[in-house]
């Protein structure tokens, strides 16, 4: 990484430096999000911007596309400065950008949307439509999108609109492409096209900077990559340099390591909830046993009836058949509050609609499911004891905020994640239902979230995850249990684990009755 | 975001110091109802230096009346829009309850304390009824309560086509005496304010009406009778119009079929005025209060300074819509104001600014 040398005087860039960062600095209020002493991009490169959520790859592209104005520092494009004149200054510079959502105009057509903007056609005032579409369609044909110029946006798919997204960036001849998870919404061929586009833009003297989450497509298109962790850029390494390990590590921070030991054997442990026959809408006959300290994970397609298993045994959903006892005593919930009652928690698939309350204080959220047990003779609901127990929770979910006080709604998706799973460490059931404990939390967050499972494993709480990404499994499971059509189509011991054995049970019909 | 793990308390030192007026500024957004308490003032000092009776004795325990009729269905009004739903019967079951109660003292010659308390546990009962069919048949709470609106007012009327007269001195000690120069409804309103404040924020049963109004999944996902703490707020609702209407009856004499109309928006507005969000899950009991105390304010302080009747509506309109408004600057900032300790929510700011720069419109 070059550094120093030119980052004090505000000299725009050594010739062949295109883009250049000079101490750039953004902070909202104590968070620093983005420090960048120099950063320097030459014309034909494709670089790679990785980071976690939140590492500062939004923020570094809002500077560059003009859009974020940095506390300090200069952006300068083809040896111009960026002024203050913002995203269409930079546009005018050069920089086009290609966001994961559509800014497009859904009653527009295709050829009004690639030239918002513009006019082309002699007559100042009116639109010369046949211009326009002729216009059009040499842009859409770049990209090798077969549509008429004429139709509308909104009758358009979401990868024919991804496509157009990059045809309108590519249509102003940018200096500058910023690609921001441009394949998320695209089969693998688009992302060919994607992917090919891009180089091309950097052969034919541009430059690009790719943010994608697919890492072997990022690996695949960028001849440099830039890893952000913390707002700082950790590391600048060449094609040869990096390797998936490598990056992960320094988006990270750490290696992430495999979870503590699960493959001593729970088996000698006494069973803490069993179904037998359990059956309900959709869901089974099926039989069930967790041991004390056993994580089982249940592996299934969507629509297996995986969560639907959770909710019958957590009491939300009614069981029709079958009986169910934990630790040795008949359990028969009605609702969630005998299911709670009795030591059954379940943390529900998606936060935000089904477990948080998101404009209240995270203290309120932790300590929603045990109000009744730190109340003073179980009515009494005392400030002091209500923000201890919160203290406490926060603690051990290490969620981090400034203050419990804050409103759920302004920590991240981690974050928000362990204050979820705090609920249920304040209440310690005797069952734990996990449905999708990661879903939507970066690389850090994640490997956060599995040891506080572990932990709690550790203290001998039963612990059933549903999860739809095989690895996690894989990871924490003593046990995993693959469903397919409401019922229990296999089970795999760890010393069967198989991640091919796995995919074919969940996906494979009718095999076995 | 990853690596050293920084828990609680510790982003703090980087907070830079706040300024006097930026500390206020933050309680403002914190305490919303220090707002309304301020506008209550205001509104009163206001209307006492244009006609000094305002600030008299006398005025003062009318306003007390006219406050413990509209504040104590505003605490029941604010309870049922707290767990997310509606109340649209006090104000018809407070013009009932007018009738009945009357009819109970003087045509059945029920014993007063009596018919105290089943005036009182009629609309308990009452309430139990919007309950029922609001969490067993699952209708929504403004048709359940829109079919008591006109039932009761036709009941009213059916019961008590003429004014039955009410002579009994107990039952006209409620809003025509006093107890150290304030009236007894007046003191029964504090006593029920306190109580809904206490019930709100000290007990747990109150925590949880809050969850159920703020995401009714997630509160029975934890483990919440959902549907109790839902019952709970109608039947408080209802009892509450039980008792405003033995206020009403005792202020008028007589149980009049016509005495009150509309009250139930007024308990709607104090309710919103004071905090209380109409998506639900938000709100405090001292900003209902100060909610109702503004609205009795403008009502009992245009008519002292001689505003035409017709102007009244008008200005609480007026005051609702600023409330509203207010109301929708204040969660702005709060979200802003989350937004620094936040890794992801000024991103997602600046990614979505981003995208509309990406298409700048002309």
């Amino acid at each position: 990484m070059s550094q120093g040398t030119s980052s004090i005087t505000g000299r725009p860039g050594a010739p062949g430096e295109d883009l250049v960062l000079t101490g750039v600095r953004k902070a909202y209020g104590p968070v620093v999000v983005l420090d960048v002493d120099h950063l320097a991009l030459r014309r034909g490169e494709v670089v790679g911007l990785v980071g976690e959520n939140g590492a500062g790859k939004s923020t570094m592209m809002g500077v560059v596309a003009g859009s974020v104005r940095p506390d300090t520092g200069t952006v300068s494009i083809g040896g111009r400065v960026l002024g203050a004149g913002g995203p269409l200054h930079a546009q005018h510079l050069g920089v086009a950008m290609v966001s994961q959502e559509f800014p497009l105009v859904g009653q527009l057509t295709a050829a009004e949307n690639l030239l918002l903007g513009r006019r082309p056609g002699k007559n100042r005032h009116l639109v010369d439509k046949r211009a326009a579409d002729a216009v059009a369609r040499g842009i859409l044909a770049e990209v090798g999108l077969d549509i008429s110029p004429r139709r509308k946006v909104d009758s358009l798919s979401v990868a024919q609109r991804q496509m157009l997204e990059i045809a309108k960036a590519l249509g102003r001849k940018p200096l500058v492409l910023i690609l921001d998870e441009p394949t998320s919404a695209l089969a693998p061929a688009e992302s060919d096209i994607v992917l090919q586009l891009a180089r091309r833009h950097a052969a034919g003297g541009g430059i690009v900077i790719f943010v994608g989450h697919r890492m072997h497509e990022v690996q695949a298109l960028s001849d440099r990559f830039i890893v952000l962790r913390n707002g700082r850029i950790v590391s600048d390494l060449r094609r040869e340099e990096a390797t998936e390990q490598r990056l992960v590590r320094d988006m990270v921070g750490r290696d992430i390591e495999a979870m503590a030991e699960v493959s001593s054997s729970q088996a000698n442990r006494p069973v803490a909830f069993e179904a037998r026959q359990l059956a309900a809408e959709g869901l089974g006959p099926l039989d069930l046993a967790v041991r004390e300290g056993e994580i089982v994970g249940v592996a299934g397609l969507m629509g297996s009836g995986r969560s639907r298993l959770l909710h019958v045994i957590a009491g939300a959903r009614p069981s029709t058949h079958g009986e169910m006892r934990l630790s040795n005593s008949r359990y028969r919930p009605r609702n969630t509050c005998d299911a709670v009652a009795a030591g059954v928690g379940l943390v529900p698939e998606d936060r935000k609609a089904q477990a948080l309350l998101l404009d209240s204080p995270i203290r309120w959220n932790v300590t929603l499911a045990v109000l009744r047990r730190i109340s003073w003779r179980r009515l009494v609901l005392s400030v002091r004891s209500d923000k201890k127990e919160a203290d406490r929770i926060v603690a051990a979910a290490r969620v981090r905020c400034t203050t419990p006080e804050q409103a759920a709604r302004a920590l991240s998706g981690g974050n928000q994640q362990r204050l979820v799973f705090g609920r249920w460490i304040a209440v310690q059931p005797r069952l734990l239902l996990l449905d999708e404990p990661t879903r939507g939390v970066d690389v850090g967050a994640k490997a956060e979230i599995y040891s506080l499972i572990d932990e709690q494993r550790k203290q001998g709480m039963a612990i059933v995850v549903v999860s739809s990404e095989l690895e996690e499994l894989l990871l924490m499971c003593h046990r995993i249990i693959v469903m397919r059509g409401g019922r229990i189509a296999a089970e795999f011991k760890r010393s069967e684990f198989s991640k091919e054995r796995i995919i074919a049970a969940a996906a494979i019909d009718r095999v076995a009755g | 975001m990853s690596g050293a793990s920084t828990t609680l308390g510790e982003p703090a030192e980087a907070a830079p110091s706040p300024s006097a007026t930026s500390r206020l500024g933050r309680r403002l957004v914190d305490v919303p109802e220090i707002g309304i308490v301020l506008a209550v003032i205001v509104a009163f000092v206001i209307f006492s230096s244009i006609n000094p009776l305002v600030a008299s004795v006398s005025e003062l325990q009318n306003l007390g009346v006219d406050l413990a009729g509209f504040g104590i269905l505003a605490v029941g009004e604010s309870l049922t829009i707290i767990t997310g739903g509606i109340d649209l019967s006090p104000g018809s079951l407070t013009a009932f309850f007018v009738v009945v109660s009357a009819w109970f003292l003087t045509t059945e010659r029920v014993p007063v304390l009596l018919v105290f308390v089943i005036t009182t546990a009629f609309g308990a009962l009452w309430g139990l009824w919007h309950g029922f069919l609001i969490t067993r048949l699952g209708i929504a709470p403004f048709v359940a309560t829109l079919v008591t609106y006109i039932f009761a007012a036709g009941a009213n009327e059916a019961i008590a086509p003429n004014p039955i007269p009410i002579n009994n001195s107990t039952f006209l000690a409620l809003a025509g005496s006093t107890l150290f120069e304030i009236p007894i409804a007046t003191l029964v309103f504090v006593v029920i304010a306190i109580l809904g404040w206490f019930f709100l924020e000290r007990t747990y049963i109150g925590r949880e009406t809050y969850a159920v109004g703020g995401n009714r999944e997630a509160a029975r996902l934890a483990g919440i009778p959902v549907n109790r703490r839902i019952v709970l707020a109608y039947v408080v609702s209802g009892a509450c119009a039980g008792v405003v209407g033995m206020i009403v009856a005792s202020h008028l004499t007589s149980g009049t079929a016509d005495s009150v109309s509309g009250w139930e928006l007024i308990a709607i507005a104090a309710s919103v005025i004071g905090g209380v969000s109409l998506v639900g899950g938000q709100g405090r009991m001292i900003g209902v209060v100060a909610g109702a105390a503004l609205l009795v304010i403008l009502r009992d302080g245009l008519v002292a300074v001689n505003v035409n009747a017709y102007y009244q509506s008008m200005v609480v309109g007026v005051v609702l819509l600023a409330a509203i408004v207010i109301d929708r600057f204040r969660v702005h900032s709060l979200e802003r104001a989350g937004s620094h300790f936040d890794r992801r929510h000024p991103l997602d700011a600046v990614v979505d600014k981003a995208k509309q720069s990406t298409a700048p419109m002309g």
